[in-house]
């Protein structure tokens, strides 16, 4: 349930983010429809291959938004969230309940002409609000018990996860859309844009102080503990929370909570220069232990 | 006070009165055109009464009753407007409350909700003291019966209901003969559903002691209406609903197995895809107990164990909402994968309760409902409170021939179907029918059984399509729970409405919708 409430907020933030900045993007490719389309179906895990194809944007954006067609669309996962809720109704508080059911209804009767013409906005907004709701709900209404902190491991697993997709998503746009002077991959615009998606933008600035570079960039977004959205973050998070599930001082080395401590360990001591020379290696690295992460907790925690 | 007004019209000549209540006193002042133009705007304007239905709203004389009178005012001010905003707004809360259930359609499938009514019943205490007293005593009763033909079946040696009844019964198991649950009790929760006949006097239809549903109608309908019309509770003072879960709990607490301190209690369901998982989910998280499917419980060494993540964690109270038959692959179905094997010997060892006992279902048989007063004489030496409908045997000769000469007076029901499946009733048959009827009648008189086409009462309902009130056929199910030393019957209860006109069957899979239903404090 936090990892589909989670992916919702992503996707929607995503699209509105990437579709908006665009408008006042510094030069032509960055501001070109196609590139902001080709952007997001990559975001979601459905790249397009042939660049020629002229891609509709009605179409894409409702594939991603709407569509039940497609897995990875927001009403997909709204749904899923909402069959979780479903089957867990009897742990989770009515309050969270109804807030889900309220987001799953909205979710259902947004009407799909209006969302691709001049919906955008208003669907995202909500999206993202309704998922700060649930947060809080969740928060504020659970117990904060092995139920709780299943919902947190899957929401942080889940953050960490869609931000290191949108950090390559936007690493590859940055390859692409580079700026005018100086180090042009490095100054590209592309890295506000992507602080932009992670929400993270103002704290960016009000810690650095200056534009966006990519290595500035991926230091907050990657390594730094204060930074809500950062990976180092996430990992924190998922690794106080699998101490509540499996409660022990030392633990045993095929556990799911020795495997978070030692990734956790191994990002807490990294320095950004190791990893902005090779970042494909590094972020595909990242996914990997984020899958086997979430693989062991499954095994352990969920099939009995 | 209101202002009667007889018309005629060309549909009800001569009957049809037509009541609207008064309008606020500006509307007066606002002049003679304006104030007529309001009164058709208004809700109850076009309510029309067939003064031969028992309305529950109306007394002999046809006018209305006194606890309804403040409410048919607060009612009668709303225009149709307000209404239909009001009607929209419990329709929501419904849905975010995820009162739902699925339509499949061709692509798709379509969440829908029950239909419910805005306008509540109303109980007074006097009325509400003969119905609950005559529930707990139906419930005592069938308990101290289901003891007897599980163990020395003195009703049936002393030839006050013939053996026949048992005998034929498939609801009856043998498994459980001289199986003694825990603290005597058998059915633990029953639902007794009753109506109101036109003679005013409360009737019982059926008794259910299986896995009784539908109380959790009972505490949404009443959210529902609280948020869309708060104020009318300002002007009744109502018994709360929201206390069955504790006294399910605090019964469930009671029949814990003998030697165990702080009973573990568990409400096991068949799974989401249920048609009551709502239900089950609901009364689980307000009696703050885990809800379990049977993957989650495991029998080892007679003891029942459900999986955590901590390890096992035995369980001394189950509250099953899964049929007998399935409870246990290894003693019943042994296809079940609902069931947890090996439950059955924990529980007849008496390591764990099970709630309602298996084998109830032999005492909710429509052909065991027709012998209930020589069951309540019996048992209780008692006369019983709420009166049973008359019932024909199709099993005895004689009255399968006055059943086969008289089916278009009759109600025909099977004996041991539930949700008002198979029930044909005698004047809405045609000739063919009617003959189609005889011939399954007579190939299997055990399954069938007779009544008089009772009159159920009506109650105004708001109907979509007119837009307006109009008089549906009603009735009540209530929920008791009864444990060692222990009943309660939720004060309100699930007033069922038959939403199509001049329907009889209220039953929620045939189309029925709902009532809030207002027990009033004395």
């Amino acid at each position: 349930m936090g990892r589909y409430i989670e992916r919702s907020e992503h996707i929607a933030r995503y699209l509105s983010v990437n579709y908006f900045s665009s408008l006042d993007a510094p030069n032509e490719i960055s501001q070109s429809r196609q590139f902001v389309l080709q952007s997001m179906l990559f975001m979601v895990g459905s790249p397009v291959d042939d660049k020629t194809h002229k891609l509709q944007e009605e179409t894409i954006l409702y594939k991603i938004g709407l569509d039940p067609a497609y897995d990875f669309s927001i009403i997909n996962n709204v749904k899923h969230a909402r069959e979780n809720a479903n089957s867990a109704r009897d742990l989770i508080s009515t309050e969270l309940y109804e807030a889900i059911n309220k987001f799953y209804h909205f979710t259902l009767n947004y009407p799909k002409e209006v969302f691709v013409k001049n919906g955008l906005y208003d669907f995202t907004t909500n999206v993202t609000e309704m998922t700060a709701v649930l947060r809080g709900k969740i928060r504020g209404t659970l117990l904060h018990d092995a139920v709780y902190a299943i919902i947190m491991l899957g929401m942080n697993i889940e953050r960490a996860t869609q931000i290191i997709r949108i950090i390559n998503a936007k690493y590859h746009d940055a390859l692409k859309a580079q700026g005018s002077y100086g180090d042009k991959f490095s100054k590209s615009f592309e890295w506000t844009t992507l602080l932009k998606c992670a929400e993270s933008y103002d704290m960016m600035r009000r810690l650095y102080k200056k534009t966006p570079t990519s290595i500035s960039t991926l230091e907050f977004l990657i390594l730094n503990p204060n930074c809500p959205r950062s990976i180092m973050n996430c990992l924190n998070q998922v690794y106080n929370h699998i101490k509540i599930l499996h409660p022990s001082n030392r633990y045993d080395n095929q556990s799911t909570a020795f495997l978070i401590g030692k990734v956790r360990a191994e990002y807490e001591y990294k320095l950004v220069e190791e990893i902005e020379g090779n970042i494909q290696i590094f972020i595909e690295d990242i996914l990997h232990n984020l899958t086997q992460i979430s693989l062991k907790i499954e095994k352990e925690f969920f099939s009995f | 006070m209101l202002t009667k007004f007889y018309l005629k019209t060309k549909k009800f000549p001569n009957k049809c009165k037509i009541f609207i209540s008064e309008a606020p006193k500006n509307r007066y002042l606002l002049g003679k055109n304006h104030f007529m133009t309001n009164l058709e705007n208004q809700i109850f304007s076009s309510y029309q009464r067939n003064p031969e239905l028992y309305d529950e709203i109306y007394d002999q004389k046809g006018d209305i009753k006194e606890v309804y009178q403040k409410l048919f005012e607060l009612y009668g001010e709303h225009s149709i407007e307000d209404y239909v905003n009001l009607n929209a707004k419990a329709k929501s809360s419904f849905f975010n409350q995820g009162i739902t259930f699925q339509v499949y359609g061709d692509n798709d499938s379509k969440e829908k909700i029950f239909p419910f009514d805005l306008f509540p019943r109303i109980i007074a205490p006097e009325e509400w003291d003969i119905i609950e007293r005559g529930a707990i005593q139906r419930s005592k009763a069938l308990n101290l019966f289901l003891w007897d033909v599980y163990h020395e079946k003195k009703i049936i040696r002393q030839g006050v209901v013939p053996m026949d009844l048992i005998g034929s019964s498939v609801n009856y198991l043998d498994k459980m003969n001289g199986v003694d649950p825990t603290g005597g009790i058998y059915n633990h929760i029953s639902g007794t559903d009753v109506i109101k006949h036109n003679d005013g006097k409360y009737y019982v239809l059926e008794d259910n002691i299986r896995c009784p549903s539908g109380v959790s109608y009972v505490i949404c309908n009443r959210t529902a209406l609280k948020r869309a019309l708060f104020g009318v509770f300002n002007h009744y003072q109502t018994h709360t609903v929201t206390n069955y879960a504790e006294n399910l709990l605090e019964l469930l607490e009671s029949v814990k197995p003998k030697g165990v301190d702080v009973p573990t209690c568990v409400v096991i369901t068949p799974g989401m895809y249920n048609s009551a998982f709502y239900e089950h989910s609901y009364l689980a998280k307000t009696m703050g107990v885990e809800l379990v499917e049977g993957r989650d419980l495991f029998v080892e060494n007679d003891f029942v164990y459900m999986k955590t993540i901590r390890g096992p964690e035995k369980v001394d109270v189950i509250y099953r909402r899964i049929d007998d038959l399935f409870i246990d692959p290894l003693e019943f179905r042994p296809d079940s994968t609902l069931g947890v094997p090996g439950l059955f010997a924990a529980y007849k060892k008496g390591n764990v309760t099970l709630a309602n006992a298996p084998g109830t279902g032999v005492a909710d048989d429509k052909a065991v409902y027709t012998y209930m007063p020589e069951i309540i004489k019996y048992y209780l030496d008692e006369e019983p409170i709420l009166n049973n409908v008359y019932t024909y045997h199709c099993s005895r000769p004689d009255e399968l021939k006055y059943v086969l000469e008289h089916i278009p007076e009759l109600v025909i029901k099977p004996v041991d179907e539930a949700g008002g499946y198979g029930i044909s009733i005698g004047n809405r048959l045609t000739k063919q029918e009617v003959e189609r009827v005889k011939i399954e009648v007579e190939a299997n008189p055990r399954k069938y059984v007779a009544q008089p086409i009772m009159s159920l009462s009506v109650h105004p309902t708001y109907i979509d399509e007119s837009e307006s009130f109009e008089q549906r056929h009603v009735d009540l199910r209530t929920f008791t729970v009864m444990g060692k030393d222990k009943e309660f019957v939720l004060k309100g209860g699930l007033t069922r409405v038959a939403l199509q006109k001049g329907n009889l069957i209220v039953n929620s899979s045939q189309g029925g919708g709902s009532k809030d239903t207002w027990v009033l404090k004395k």
